[in-house]
């Protein structure tokens, strides 16, 4: 098994509740796994965000196996300015 | 030169600067929380952003942007936390020998901003409650 740390942000916050979560999960797994965990716990608040991945605070293309400790954050679209 | 700084609190615009005997223009930028979301009245915009990420890829975009089009500097705040109605969120100051670059570099640097610099914008509403923006623009 491994750790790894969700940080939540906007809408995925408001969907989940939480800033960040704390999962244990199958050696082998990958974001795309993670994401689809992500989007079953906030149940159909999130079927319609596109979600970009950020492991370790950087952005990641395709899904990539995790690691014991990565952090990972699921980014719906941004709005700064 | 790139100068990004991620704050809380208000904002300090950059001084301008009359000892830029190279520099032509000088282009500013203050973008403002408007009254209304999605045609609904709110109190304030709460900007949240992800600590530490948000910061390296504004930096990251700056350079970029200074890379690509011939300007001498480009500096930028951004303000985090609750900002009021009317008050400046972002703040961006270009330099350049000539107008065009500065303005064209500006246009660029804020629709990228936009596009994947992790910071988010919560609405405040006037009942209080606090929902994440819809708004993109």
């Amino acid at each position: 098994m491994i750790k790894v740390k969700i940080k939540c942000f906007s809408q995925v916050k408001y969907a989940l509740g939480k800033n960040e979560i704390i999962m244990d999960l199958e050696n082998g797994s990958t974001t795309v796994d993670l994401e689809q965990m992500i989007r079953e716990q906030g149940k159909d608040k999130l079927n319609d965000v596109s979600l970009r991945v950020a492991v370790n605070q950087k952005y990641v293309q395709d899904g990539i196996e995790l690691k014991d400790g990565d952090e990972v954050a699921f980014i719906p679209p941004v709005q700064g300015g | 030169m790139v100068i990004v700084e991620i704050i809380n609190g208000p904002l300090i615009p950059f001084s301008s600067n009359d000892d830029r005997n190279q520099d032509g223009a000088e282009l500013t930028f203050n973008g403002r929380v408007r009254d209304t979301e999605h045609d609904k009245a709110i109190d304030a915009l709460e900007y949240e952003q992800y600590q530490g990420m948000a910061e390296v890829e504004l930096t990251e975009l700056a350079k970029e942007i200074c890379q690509k089009f011939p300007i001498s500097d480009l500096f930028c705040k951004h303000r985090m936390g609750r900002v009021g109605i009317g008050e400046t969120s972002l703040h961006v100051s270009i330099w350049s020998q000539h107008r065009k670059e500065a303005i064209e570099a500006m246009d660029f640097f804020i629709f990228e901003l936009k596009k994947r610099i992790p910071i988010w914008k919560w609405a405040i509403l006037s009942d209080g409650t606090k929902v994440p923006s819809d708004c993109a623009h």
